[in-house]
């Protein structure tokens, strides 16, 4: 098992393609709280962003022959929950309560340090009060740590496009946040 | 957390076991590159051959100063650039679908495609490629169509050897 846990994502992947598909619970308990995470930020509903995660990780699954192996595992998989997340968004377009009201619960894995949480809480409500096109790069750079690159493997977005967006969610953060 | 979520792993891991997921075979990933490539390419032909087609059609009318605008409109077939322009969307749009497009500024791949697809179809009319196809290409129907219809209509002829001696006129 300590051996698995060495291995790269490609290389999971690799093996469940061949013969070894129990291995694929190892990648789903990298993920899943990642993903949800980054699930919520889109959907803002924790059902559906978990829903969006299953069914995510089983359409990974299911395509995963079709996944390039000498690409990063952690972008394509993020690229489906985003199609996901984006087919419930259309899906319950009207549905989606009004983000100032809305009342995040907190996530006691998203950050060890309670200051560190607080601050992440705090960013996180803020996101929620910008548009989605600037939230998503955003919260995909600072809270999951993804670069330029990922994100415009993710998003599917050339890189300049990646910056100019995350420049102005800065600037509308700051404008939308620090009046709170 | 939600418990769903808890319980995520044991989920889909329970459904790969019970083979109610499967995974799609290699051979099926590979079918669909090869059938996305092979609609690419041929819509570019397809767009490449129609301009040639709407350069063909417009020559086979005579000389441009021996007729009126309103005989080109009433007998231009008007179906070739629709059908030229469903092809280049249909083109952008299966490009759109390959992964490096988002890494490229897409307007200039639009503006080059564009520029191949009429350079393209001015260089095989050029060089009398559409010769060799009317003879026994896929369109020998179309161009045959096309030279009855101007026959009848004008008069005038758009054989194949009438293309050039046409602009000569």
């Amino acid at each position: 098992m300590s051996d698995t846990l060495k291995l790269t994502d490609e290389e999971i992947v690799a093996k469940v393609r061949s013969d070894d598909r129990d291995l694929y619970a190892v990648i789903i308990e990298r993920y899943k709280n990642k993903l949800l995470r980054y699930a919520t930020n889109l959907v803002y509903d924790d059902d559906r962003a978990s829903h969006v995660v299953q069914d995510s990780l089983v359409k990974a699954y299911i395509n995963l022959n079709g996944f390039n192996t000498k690409k990063k595992f952690s972008s394509w998989i993020y690229r489906i929950v985003h199609n996901e997340a984006m087919n419930v968004i259309k899906k319950y377009q009207k549905e989606i309560p009004i983000l100032d009201d809305f009342d995040f619960e907190s996530d006691e894995d998203i950050a060890k340090d309670f200051e560190q949480k607080e601050t992440t809480e705090h960013v996180e409500k803020c996101l929620k009060s910008i548009p989605l096109i600037y939230s998503e790069p955003l919260s995909l750079y600072y809270l999951d740590k993804k670069s330029y690159d990922e994100i415009s493997d993710i998003l599917r977005i050339p890189m300049g496009t990646v910056a100019t967006r995350i420049s102005r969610a800065k600037k509308l953060m700051k404008h939308i946040c620090q009046k709170n | 957390m939600s418990k769903e979520l808890k319980n995520i792993t044991n989920n889909i891991m329970d459904q790969i076991h019970e083979k109610k997921i499967k995974m799609k075979p290699r051979a099926y990933f590979i079918a669909g590159s090869i059938l996305t490539f092979m609609g690419l390419v041929s819509s570019v032909v397809a767009s490449v051959f129609l301009v040639g087609l709407i350069r063909f059609s417009m020559r086979s009318h005579g000389p441009m100063a021996s007729y009126k605008l309103d005989q080109i409109l009433s007998s231009f077939p008007w179906w070739i650039p629709i059908l030229a322009i469903i092809g280049l969307i249909a083109g952008i749009w299966l490009l759109r679908k390959y992964d490096f497009s988002f890494k490229v500024n897409f307007k200039m791949v639009i503006i080059g495609f564009v520029l191949a697809i009429v350079v393209g179809g001015w260089i095989i009319d050029s060089i009398g490629l559409n010769d060799a196809l009317i003879r026994r290409g896929p369109l020998q129907g179309i161009m045959r169509q096309c030279m009855q219809d101007n026959n009848t209509q004008g008069g005038q002829r758009c054989s194949p050897a009438g293309w050039g001696r046409n602009r000569e006129n």
